[in-house]
């Protein structure tokens, strides 16, 4: 096990998925908006990254667009892809409330990915865009992987501070009162459905800035790498960290990509037993999940804080 | 500026077949400016479902609210309160996650409830004045010192009180008051008495939906009386007192002249 490649690993998969946690968490624990399509504001964000950032088609290319751009311009695209994603899936669903708005995001995300699947003119399809352009981190004298953990931890960084803006002011105070009494709350005159509205667009621009950064470490973008299985995980993530503040749901996510990278890490003699490992992954993180749905020991030691 | 603060015009709601508010020919009544109204009626009279449709909580099915002359139907519910009208309900609702005095600030209209301000920072400098404004509405209701408590450890009667609060701090022209005594003991009671006169005195609007006729036939200046939806009869308390058809709606007609 080389553990600088573990630290490394962790590091950045773990600030990338805690981006999108992060958002989640204000999305739901903090706004009540269950969005089960993260996964497709995700995509969106690395689509937009590797088509903004790619060379246009030639020869037997299936794509349609590419426009050479540098890696900045790639990132911005990403932010508004995602955006305007959150906008389109967001403006319909703003009346939908609980499980009906988390089967809408699903599907949103499941037609999302049958479009990149399909598609082959914006995506090049199953395929994907391979070779997707990098930043050129050797004029800072950084090597990639460094260079990568440290936009992870930035970006992470970023978004945190923002959700505590938005969270710590009485804009936070009013999302606080809609989730719990949408009624009560429009009678003192919050207008919830524009409140809703930004909170699920302004929560979704990381998640893109998050898919562009995956799209420069992956260098490659392709469908079944924006699975249902990305937004699980994330939820999990969520779970695991306890809901609510920003700290916890960070924890809760480097907790979950640390397990899942240590299991990885191992060497393992035959494929067989590697599957075997990979199974035991999943089985025993759908075990913690379950577990901390059943006894909730967050909400036990914040009823316990709070008593004291 | 006329006279009259709020005018329901022939308002009707139906809730399928079943007509709640209105009968066929629509609830009409004026309240005027700076009064203490009692609306009262039998249980199912349509009282709550009329505030509902005064604050924009429900639509109606026909007819129209004014305030101020400026018909409340073309409004959004959310703006409804910013222009002047404020309401309490009947079974008390309060915000859980927040605290006392968070419950009473996230009653008013703050700057920081705006994006822009809120990403520049710019709502801080308000934050304190509305601060003091909450604290001040807590303690006009008796709570100053539950400020920072859960809103859980409130008893029934705290928790109406924690309504009125909230809607005091948006300092509104007219307020709608659903059962305000309703579970509360009676030196609260007598708080809260005490309180609807002193808004009363300020000049404010009252209307207040009662059971309790001793307590709301003492401060009213004028008393609606509400059956199946539809007005039974309008006057003063002593008017209302000596209505024959009140009377028999409330004590049956054995008990009318």
């Amino acid at each position: 096990m080389n553990i600088e490649q573990l630290v490394l690993t962790v590091l950045t998969y773990g600030c990338l998925y805690g981006v999108m946690t992060v958002s989640l968490n204000l999305q739901y624990a903090r706004g009540g908006m269950i969005n089960f399509g993260t996964v497709a504001y995700f995509a969106a964000g690395a689509y937009a990254y590797a088509i903004f950032t790619q060379e246009p088609p030639s020869g037997l290319d299936q794509y349609a667009f590419g426009f050479n751009a540098p890696w900045w311009i790639g990132v911005l695209a990403a932010g508004v892809a995602s955006l305007l994603f959150a906008i389109i899936t967001g403006w319909p669903t703003l009346r939908l409330r609980g499980e009906y708005l988390a089967l809408t995001t699903f599907a949103f995300a499941e037609v999302f990915h049958s479009f990149l699947l399909n598609e082959r003119r914006i995506g090049n399809g199953s395929v994907g865009l391979s070779n997707v352009n990098r930043p050129d981190f050797s004029v800072i004298g950084l090597e990639d992987k460094y260079a990568f953990a440290t936009a992870a931890v930035v970006l992470l960084l970023l978004t945190a501070l923002l959700c505590r803006r938005v969270l710590a002011s009485p804009y936070g105070r009013a999302i606080d009162a809609i989730r719990d009494d949408e009624i009560a709350a429009e009678t003192v005159g919050k207008d919830i459905k524009r409140m809703r509205f930004q909170v699920f667009v302004l929560s979704s621009v990381p998640i893109g800035f998050a898919g562009a950064l995956y799209a420069m470490i992956t260098t490659l973008v392709s469908p079944n790498l924006f699975t249902a299985e990305v937004t699980f995980f994330v939820w999990i993530a969520l779970v695991l960290g306890g809901e609510h503040t920003i700290k916890g749901v960070v924890l809760g996510t480097i907790a979950l990509v640390t397990f899942e990278e240590v299991v990885r890490s191992f060497h393992f003699e035959t494929v067989r037993a590697a599957e075997i490992a990979a199974s035991v992954e999943h089985i025993m993180t759908g075990a913690i999940f379950i577990m901390i749905l059943r006894w909730q020991p967050f909400d036990r030691i914040k009823k316990k804080r709070a008593a004291a | 500026m006329t006279d009259d603060i709020l005018v329901v015009d022939k308002l009707t709601k139906r809730f399928g077949g079943l007509k709640a508010v209105g009968g066929d020919s629509g609830l009409s009544f004026k309240v005027k400016r700076g009064t203490l109204v009692g609306l009262i009626g039998p249980n199912g009279a349509g009282k709550s479902t009329t505030f509902n449709l005064i604050s924009g909580v429900l639509p109606p099915s026909s007819g129209s609210v004014s305030l101020n002359g400026k018909d409340l139907s073309k409004i959004k519910t959310s703006d409804i309160a910013s222009h002047g009208l404020g309401r309490t309900f009947q079974t008390p609702r309060a915000f859980p996650s927040l605290t006392v005095l968070e419950n009473v600030m996230v009653g008013a209209d703050s700057p920081g409830e705006r994006l822009m301000p809120v990403l520049s920072g710019a709502w801080r400098g308000t934050e304190a004045a509305l601060k003091d404004k909450a604290t001040e509405v807590l303690a006009k209701v008796g709570l100053e010192g539950r400020l920072n408590e859960t809103v859980s450890n409130l008893s029934g009667g705290e928790l109406r009180m924690l309504e009125v609060a909230r809607q005091l701090v948006r300092d509104p022209e007219i307020l709608l008051l659903d059962e305000p005594t309703a579970g509360v003991d009676p030196s609260l009671q007598g708080k809260l008495s005490s309180i609807l006169v002193d808004l009363h005195k300020e000049g404010r609007t009252l209307i207040v939906v009662e059971h309790n006729l001793h307590f709301l036939l003492r401060i009213a200046d004028a008393v609606i009386v509400l059956q199946n939806g539809e007005l039974l009869a309008q006057g003063t308390p002593h008017e209302i007192k000596n209505d024959q058809r009140v009377i028999a709606a409330y004590l049956g007609d054995e008990y009318a002249a």
